[in-house]
C-alpha cells in the first residue's frame, strides 16, 4: 500500500513536471517562474513549502507538552513569520523587481561580502531542512510499512528530485498547488474523525485531570516562556534568512503579494494549529508516545483512530508536507549556486545555459549531500541553532539596507560577524551569568526586544510608531528581563544577536558619508536569459565588479 | 461551558483550514483559465 501512495504521489507529480516541462528551459524561469506568478498558485506555493514535516510534529509534541496553548505558541507566530515579512516584501520588490534571490540584492547594495553571507546561511539552511525532510520521510515509511528507514529516505529523496530536476522552480510551485490540496484536505478530514473517535467532548472532562494547571491554562507562561517567546523573537530571522520565502517572493506577480502572503499566513497557521490538537487531544487521553519519543504522538493518533483509507491520507498528507518543502529547497539552493556563486562570483557574463547546468548539478549534490546525512541519521538540527541565530545577526543589516542609504558594506558585515561572536557563548552558557554579566545581557536582550518589536512595527507602519513601540517595548520589558531572563539561553542568546547587530550597524553607518542611491539596484540586476518565457527579449544584467560601497557604485554612475 | 469551549477551539481550525483550500483552489481555477485564454502556460 505505501509504495503504491509513494508511486502514485510522486509519478503524479512527475507528470505535472513533464507537462510544463521545456525542451529548453529559460534561466530566469528555472528560478522564479518570470517574477509573474498568479495568486492560486502562489498562495498554495507559499503555505506549502512553509509546512514541513517537523512544524506538524513540533505543533502536536508543543500541545502534548504544553497543553491546550501549546500548538498556539507554535503555530501562531511561524504563520506571523510570513505576514511580517510581507510589507518589507513589497519593497524589496519595488527596489529589485528582477531580483532572484535576496543575497544577490545585497551584491548589488553592498558588494560580495554581505552576499556571500546571506547566501551562506541560506545554503545551510536550506541543507538543514532538505535533510530533515527526508529524515522524516524515512522515518514515516519505516513506521508504517515493512521498508527500512534508508529505503524510505532514498524513495523520498528520488521522488523529489526526480520531478524538480528539469524545470526548477516552476515545477515546485505548480507541485506545491497538488500537495497543498491533498495536504489541507487531509487536514480539514483527519482532525474531526480522530476529534469524535477518539470520544468528542466527552474527553475534556473525563481527561481534565491528565492536565497540570498550566497546561490547562490558555494563558500559561511555562508555554510562552519556552516555546512561544523564542519564536517571536525567530519571526523575522526565519523570513529574512529563508531562500524559499524569497524566491517566492520575487516570483508572484507584484500586485499580488499582499493577497499572497495573507492567506499563507491564515493557511499556515490554521494548518500546523489543527495538527497541533493532536498532540492536546493526546494529553487529555492520557497517550503516552511510543518508546517516549513524542515525534511518534501524530503517526500514533492517526494508527489508533483513523481506518485504512484515512490512514492513507494522512501518509499523502506527511508526504505532501515534506515533499513541497524539500522541492522548494532544491530550487532556492539551485537559485543561490546559478545567482549568487555562478552569475555574481564567477562569470564575467553569465551564459543562461551554463546557469541551467550549474542550478541543476547543485541539486544532484544536495540531494546526494542530504541522502547521506539522513541515512547516517546525523543531528544536524543543532546547526539550525548557528543558522538562527546568523538570520537574527542579519535582520536589521538587511532590513535597513533596503531603506536607509547610509548602511555601508562594512557596517553590515562586522554587525554581522560581532553579534554571532556574542550569540554562540551566550547561547552555549560559555561563561557564569552571575552578577553583573547578567545584568548587561538582561539589558542587551531588553533592547533586542525593542528592536524586534520596533522592526515588526515599522515594516507596516513606518519609522517613527516603530521608534516609539521599539523604545516603550524596551522600557516596559526592562524590569521583568533585568536579573531573569538570562537562566533562558536560547531566548537570551537570539535578543542579544538582534541587538549587537543592530546596535553595531547603526553606529558604523550613522556617521557614514554614504548616500546610496536606490535605483541603482534596479539597474544592477536583471534577468539573465536575453529570452525570457514569453519569447520577447529583455535587456542584460548590470552587475557590479567587486566589493564595492554604494558611494564607490554612485560615482560610477 | 469549558467543553464547549474547547470542542469549538479544535474543530475551528480544520474549519479555516478548508476556507483557505476554497480560496487557494478558487484561485488556481481563475489563474488556469487566464493562461488557457491567453494561450500560455500557467507557470
Amino acid at each position: 500500500m505505501v509504495i503504491l501512495l509513494l508511486v502514485l504521489l510522486y509519478g503524479g507529480t512527475l507528470l505535472v513536471s513533464a507537462y510544463i516541462g521545456k525542451k529548453k528551459e529559460n534561466a530566469d524561469g528555472y528560478m522564479t517562474a518570470g517574477n509573474k506568478v498568479g495568486f492560486g498558485i502562489s498562495a498554495a506555493s507559499m503555505t506549502a513549502t512553509w509546512i514541513w514535516a517537523s512544524s506538524m510534529y513540533a505543533s502536536a509534541t508543543a500541545g502534548y507538552t504544553y497543553g491546550i496553548s501549546g500548538p498556539i505558541h507554535y503555530g501562531l507566530w511561524g504563520a506571523l513569520m510570513i505576514l511580517f515579512i510581507y510589507p518589507f516584501g513589497k519593497r524589496i520588490r519595488a527596489v529589485a523587481p528582477k531580483a532572484h534571490t535576496l543575497a544577490e540584492v545585497m551584491h548589488a547594495r553592498h558588494g560580495r561580502s554581505s552576499q556571500l553571507m546571506l547566501a551562506g546561511s541560506n545554503i545551510v539552511g536550506s541543507v538543514i531542512s532538505l535533510t530533515s525532510n527526508f529524515i522524516a520521510g524515512g522515518a514515516l515509511v519505516a513506521l508504517l510499512s515493512p521498508f527500512s528507514f534508508g529505503q524510505g529516505v532514498l524513495a523520498v529523496a528520488v521522488g523529489v528530485l526526480m520531478y524538480t530536476l528539469w524545470s526548477g522552480f516552476r515545477a515546485s510551485v505548480l507541485t506545491d498547488f497538488a500537495q497543498v490540496v491533498a495536504m489541507l484536505g487531509a487536514v480539514a478530514i483527519i482532525i474531526p474523525v480522530v476529534f469524535f473517535a477518539a470520544g468528542g467532548p466527552g474527553m475534556f472532562e473525563q481527561g481534565a485531570s491528565n492536565l497540570t494547571a498550566q497546561q490547562s491554562n490558555f494563558f500559561s507562561s511555562d508555554a510562552f516562556l519556552n516555546q512561544g517567546a523564542p519564536y517571536i523573537a525567530a519571526v523575522l530571522a526565519y523570513a529574512i534568512g529563508n531562500q524559499t520565502i524569497a524566491q517566492r517572493l520575487f516570483a508572484v506577480r507584484e500586485d499580488l503579494i499582499k493577497k499572497t502572503f495573507i492567506t499563507a499566513t491564515v493557511g499556515y497557521g490554521a494548518t500546523v494549529i489543527g495538527i497541533g490538537m493532536v498532540g492536546v487531544m493526546a494529553l487529555y487521553l492520557g497517550v503516552s508516545p511510543v518508546g517516549g519519543d513524542v515525534n511518534n504522538l501524530i503517526p500514533q493518533m492517526a494508527s489508533t483512530y483513523l481506518g485504512p483509507v484515512l490512514l492513507s491520507l494522512f501518509f499523502v498528507m506527511i508526504l505532501g508536507a515534506l515533499s513541497s518543502t524539500a522541492d522548494s529547497d532544491l530550487s532556492a539552493l539551485s537559485s543561490i549556486m546559478m545567482a549568487d556563486v555562478y552569475g555574481k562570483n564567477i562569470a564575467k557574463k553569465a551564459n543562461p545555459k551554463t546557469m541551467l547546468l550549474v542550478g541543476r548539478i547543485t541539486m544532484i549534490v544536495a540531494t546526494a549531500a542530504a541522502l547521506i546525512f539522513a541515512s547516517q541519521q546525523m543531528d544536524i538540527l543543532d546547526l539550525l541553532v548557528f543558522v538562527g541565530a546568523l538570520w537574527g545577526a542579519l535582520v536589521f543589516p538587511v532590513i535597513a539596507s533596503f531603506y536607509w542609504n547610509k548602511v555601508t558594506n562594512k557596517a553590515f558585515t562586522t554587525s554581522v560577524i560581532v553579534a554571532l561572536a556574542v550569540f554562540i557563548p551566550v547561547r552555549f552558557s560559555w561563561f557564569s551569568m552571575d552578577g553583573a554579566t547578567g545584568i548587561v545581557f538582561d539589558i542587551l536582550s531588553a533592547a533586542g526586544i525593542g528592536i524586534v518589536l520596533g522592526l515588526m512595527v515599522f515594516g507596516f507602519f513606518g519609522l517613527t510608531p516603530a521608534k516609539i513601540v521599539g523604545a516603550l517595548a524596551a522600557v516596559v520589558s526592562a524590569p521583568f528581563v533585568i536579573g531573569f531572563l538570562h537562566d533562558y539561553t536560547v531566548l537570551t542568546g537570539s535578543l542579544v544577536a538582534y541587538a549587537v547587530s543592530t546596535i553595531i550597524c547603526y553606529l558604523m553607518s550613522v556617521r557614514s558619508n554614504q548616500s546610496f542611491d536606490f535605483a541603482l539596484i534596479k539597474q544592477r540586476i536583471g534577468d539573465y536569459d536575453p529570452v525570457a518565457d514569453d519569447g520577447q527579449a529583455t535587456p542584460d544584467s548590470e552587475t557590479p565588479d567587486d566589493d564595492l560601497d554604494g558611494s564607490t557604485l554612485s560615482a560610477r554612475k | 461551558m469549558e467543553t464547549i469551549l474547547l470542542t469549538v477551539y479544535v474543530l475551528i481550525w480544520p474549519v479555516i483550514v478548508a476556507g483557505v483550500l476554497w480560496t487557494v483552489c478558487r484561485g488556481f481555477l481563475k489563474d488556469w483559465a487566464e493562461s488557457r485564454k491567453a494561450g500560455r502556460s500557467i507557470i
